[in-house]
């Protein structure tokens, strides 16, 4: 046998589809969260620390919801509205005094936040993880494996929440302020922009879309006080990756990512798999700190 | 003062103004005043406050002293996008179109408000299209992508699309081919007929001088001259004492 053949053979073909399909299912989760924190730092400047607490209180909010009605698609609906309104009335009352003062004095006001937030979940909720049950448990046969359809309906959700927001931001009129804003905040308010209740709505949003990913991933992982530290580490460094502020970019780099780190994992434990993450920012950063999704800037 | 708009008061009124940017003490104490419908020039070298005082009436930079009266009431200290929905429109001194947007986006920003029907927009665009068909041919084009007279005539027909009642240009024509700055001239006369008052800032001393009714001159952050524009020539010693060539 040529070694060529040889190598060919030993590719484990069934593990990798496995990992592509894995690898997408987490990449379109850490979109969504990636999402709000490259928008909400797109438009406002603001590096928001609490994100993983607002997709850990989403979860929470799944959870109790859920006791109460047994509907987990009610759960996912109220949760997003419920951590948006409190993501407005956060803006509000913490970042909104802070616009145009240093952006240091926002990251120290989110950390605070994000603090506060995870204490009170502690203390409301204790430190047992608590459970989501999926909306239904049917699988398929993926070679050896049983895979659970449940996290293919994530994957697509999480795209069909994506693509709404993008059409939103494309074709609404709210999306145009949005926009408009993002690109000359004195000219939006020049045109009769209310350009802080702007802020308000995009860091609203953003917060509602961390919430739904914490309900829609709360089956598999469990939910507990701690689950949105890991997630917003690995969404910072997407945001990074992606280009800060570049929403298209931060989608690209977290399915880029979930993809590198679920192949990894074929060959390392899923715990030294994350290493591959942290080699994509240095990298980045080292030769491309503006992203690798955008062009290289003239 | 009544809160009712007389025809006797200005629409716009700028009281003994005082800005400053930080510690820097730019507007020593300006006022002016422009009456509906009526096209005022604002003259003077540069940097002597010509923009910051368009800025301050458009709430970009709030005066530390004086006031901004429109249509009577005092609006010193309101958010700009209040004075916009009043009815102020800006086309700032570098245009400042948002270059991602389209050109129809860019428009929209003006035209997607309360209170306004569809057929309205729909005149309201069909106005700006006319008078500007170049807009018309590029609206699905980003802004950035436009030349520089063709942005001056998006930033022009973006601000009137808020319907408004007086206009702030600042430098029109800056930088523009003779060609375009009579284009720009002519769509002062247009917005003159409509009855929107303008408040224009330029260093094209003739052409603010046969759009005007009126003239300020500024320098060193106060109004030093304000006469009609049919007593100033081109040549007359007051706009060689404040213009100089
Ligand atoms: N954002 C700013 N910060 C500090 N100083 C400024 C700023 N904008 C303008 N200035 C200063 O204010 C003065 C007046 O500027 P400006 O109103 O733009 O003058 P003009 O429009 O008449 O040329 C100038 O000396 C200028 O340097
Ligand atoms: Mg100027």
């Amino acid at each position: 046998m040529t070694p060529v053949l040889e190598f060919l053979q030993a590719i484990p073909y069934d593990q990798i589809l496995i990992q592509t399909v894995n690898g997408i299912v987490t990449g379109m989760i850490l979109a969504l969260i990636a999402s709000g924190l490259t928008l909400i730092f797109g438009i406002m400047d603001v590096v928001n620390f609490a994100h993983g607490e607002l997709f850990m209180f989403g979860a929470y909010m799944g959870v109790v919801v859920l006791a109460a009605t047994g509907s987990f698609w009610l759960a996912l609906l109220l949760a997003t509205l419920i951590v948006a309104l409190i993501g407005a009335a956060l803006q509000i009352t913490t970042l909104r005094p802070l616009i145009g003062r240093d952006p240091l004095t926002t990251i120290l006001a989110t950390f605070g936040i994000s603090l506060v937030m995870q204490n009170y979940a502690l203390w409301q909720f204790g430190p047992v993880a608590r459970k989501i049950q999926e909306p239904f448990t049917g699988q398929f046969t993926l070679f050896y494996l049983e895979y659970p359809w449940y996290r293919v309906l994530i994957a697509g959700l999480s795209a069909a929440i994506i693509g709404a927001f993008w059409l939103f931001l494309k074709y609404g009129t709210y999306g145009i302020w949005i926009r408009a804003t993002t690109q000359d905040r004195v000219m939006a308010e020049a045109m009769g922009i209310p350009v802080s209740w702007v802020y308000t709505t995009v860091f609203a949003i953003g917060a509602g879309m961390a919430a739904a990913s914490g309900v829609l991933f709360g089956p598999l992982v469990g939910v507990n006080h701690a689950m949105g530290l890991d997630w917003v580490l690995k969404a910072f460094i997407v945001v990074v990756v992606g280009g800060m502020g570049n929403l298209g970019g931060s989608i690209a780099a977290s399915i880029f990512i979930s993809l590198l780190e679920a192949y990894a994992s074929i060959w390392v434990s899923p715990a030294q798999a994350v290493i591959v993450s942290f080699v994509v920012l240095i990298l980045t950063l080292l030769f491309r700190p503006t992203g690798l999704f955008v062009p290289t800037p003239k | 003062m009544s809160l009712d708009p007389t025809p006797m008061e200005p629409l716009v009124a700028v009281e003994d103004v005082h800005t400053y940017y930080g510690k820097s003490h730019i507007l020593h104490g300006v006022s002016l005043h422009v009456d509906r419908g009526e096209v005022v020039g604002l003259l003077g070298r540069n940097g002597v406050g010509k923009s910051t005082t368009l800025k301050t009436i458009m709430g970009l930079v709030h005066p530390n002293r004086g006031k901004v009266l429109f249509a009577g009431k005092l609006v010193t200290g309101l958010p700009a996008h209040k004075l916009a929905r009043l009815g102020i429109g800006y086309v700032p001194e570098d245009r400042r179109i948002f270059r991602l947007l389209t050109v129809m986006e860019n428009l929209r920003t003006g035209l997607d408000r309360h209170g306004i029907t569809e057929a309205r927009k729909q005149e309201l665009l069909d106005k700006a299209f006319t008078y500007f068909p170049v807009l018309a041919e590029r609206r699905n084009q980003a802004g950035g992508t436009l030349s520089g007279g063709e942005q001056q005539m998006l930033a022009i027909a973006r601000a009137m699309m808020l319907e408004p009642k007086i206009i702030l240009l600042d430098e029109p024509t800056e930088g523009l081919m003779p060609r375009m700055v009579s284009q720009i001239r002519e769509i002062i006369e247009v917005l003159h007929r409509e009855g929107v008052a303008i408040l224009l800032v330029e260093q094209n001393v003739p052409l603010t001088l046969e759009a005007s009714q009126r003239i300020y001159i500024m320098e060193k952050g106060a109004v030093r001259h304000h006469c009609a524009a049919s007593e100033l020539k081109v040549d007359d010693a007051v706009v060689h004492q404040y213009l100089g060539v």
